[in-house]
């Protein structure tokens, strides 16, 4: 009964950190589409949200890396797995309070991992899962991005350089429809499924799926439609910084950013990499910047990101890891992360409040 | 060491794969704008053939971004 209990807690908390990852993460794949005019911001949201959750069913290759190969699932406990998931929300939650565009995905791993090194010692983590499939591909992946965008914008100012601006800004207008369409669906597979990826965890642990077994359909749905709920509810803080403050674009950049991250993400999904949405939208978008004009560049916004991204891995791995010893204290059954669920859900509320006392968090141009 | 730690074979193909991919859509796409904004321009100056061969070049480059579409998402269905 505690078990099952806990296991229901496990999912909703899943689900809860879905929703905030289609909020602050998705907010990268309509940035660019918004700052340059290409689509309304409420329809641009609107087909986003669409496409994460058709997207959330292409592929499960990224959710059996999460599940198999970055934490040990023989020692894994469902609340373990609920301690990371807090770490993971809570990270989601500050670094959207500051409008920094950070890793959702960086965030949840961190978060599992942090819990699971608390409950079972370093033996937990799979080394090289971690390294291999987690840290080196978030280092290569924006490094990727930045470049393609960057060569991309040079081959498109090569080629319509001397074309009348009006006809190019229109046509990279349409395009950015497809390539943000694009970008959304590579999203929804990409991101989905490290909820998938999680839930499934929970079930192998507790003795409810077999070991290595794939995301069962209603796992699938759930997620899909949980981070598609995220993203129609926006995260306006993270599209202003990730649309306006890193770069002033112009239809051509966002459409070579999103083109670049598009092509990075469906790569990377493709060969089983959990790579972070934030960090190749945000490498696109520096590219693209970069490649124009390097000053075109808000360096210290940029600075300020990748300060994030450093920080998202230790920071949500430590909320882990506490999140587990505070469930610990009440032993072994479901008051543990019953309590802790009950304190997150103040602490979050008592923010928000304090929040919407001083104004509004949504701009009155996001409209 | 780090070979073996990330798959370097998958990692350099992902590489390659995104090159490609990015690099090659926007190509083809700015192609397009450029064919479109010449058969404009062409047509104007009254120049038939050469508005006509700018229009062709403009939908053969939307064709090929419209399959890379398409594939991108065939292969990801069949993962």
């Amino acid at each position: 009964m505690s078990a099952d209990v806990i296991l229901v807690i496990v999912v909703a908390t899943a689900l809860a950190f879905d929703f905030t990852n289609g909020f602050h993460d998705t907010a990268n794949v309509v940035a660019t589409s918004i700052s340059t005019g290409a689509a309304r911001p409420s329809v641009a949201i609107g087909a986003a949200s669409l496409l994460n959750f058709l997207g959330a069913f292409i592929s499960i290759s990224v959710a059996a890396t999460v599940a198999n190969d970055v934490v040990n699932s023989e020692v894994i406990t469902p609340t373990i797995v609920f301690a990371g998931l807090i770490g993971a929300i809570a990270w989601n939650l500050i670094t959207w309070s500051f409008g920094l565009p950070s890793s959702s995905s960086h965030a949840l791993i961190g978060g599992v991992v942090g819990s699971a090194v608390a409950a079972a010692g370093f033996n937990a983590v799979l080394a090289d899962g971690l390294v291999g499939k987690v840290l080196i591909p978030a280092i290569i992946a924006p490094v990727l991005a930045f470049g393609v965008a960057g060569l991309s914008i040079g081959v498109v100012y090569r080629v319509v350089g001397k074309q009348r601006p009006g006809t190019v800004s229109r046509g990279f207008k349409y395009g950015q429809i497809v390539s943000g369409g694009l970008l959304a669906l590579a999203h929804g597979t990409n991101d989905a499924q490290k909820t998938m990826g999680v839930i499934t965890l929970a079930l192998i642990a507790n003795g409810s799926l077999a070991a290595n077994a794939d995301p069962p359909l209603w796992v699938i749905a759930s997620s899909a439609a949980a981070i598609a709920l995220g993203t129609y509810s926006g995260g306006w803080r993270i599209i202003k910084t990730t649309g306006t403050r890193i770069i002033k674009m112009d239809p051509a950049q966002g459409f070579s950013s999103q083109g670049a991250g598009a092509a990075v993400i469906l790569a990377s999904t493709h060969f089983g990499f959990p790579l972070s949405t934030t960090h190749v939208i945000n490498g696109g978008v520096m590219g693209a910047g970069a490649a124009k004009r390097f000053s075109a560049v808000r360096w210290g916004v940029a600075g300020n990101i990748v300060f994030a991204w450093v920080l998202t891995l230790p920071a949500a791995a430590l909320i882990g890891a506490l999140a587990y010893g505070v469930s610990r204290i009440f032993g072994t059954g479901a008051l543990g992360p019953v309590l802790v669920t009950l304190m997150s859900l103040s602490l979050i509320f008592a923010v928000f409040a304090r929040r919407f006392q001083r104004g509004s968090p949504v701009p009155a141009s996001s409209g | 060491m780090i070979a073996t730690l990330v798959e370097g074979q998958a990692l350099l193909e992902t590489v390659v794969a995104s090159l490609v991919a990015g690099v090659g859509v926007t190509l083809a796409f700015s192609i397009a704008i450029w064919g479109f904004g010449r058969f404009a321009d062409l047509s104007r100056n009254e120049r038939p053939a050469a508005a006509g061969a700018a229009a062709a070049a403009a939908g053969l480059a939307l064709l090929g971004v419209t399959a890379a579409v398409v594939a991108g998402i065939v292969v990801m269905a069949h993962k």
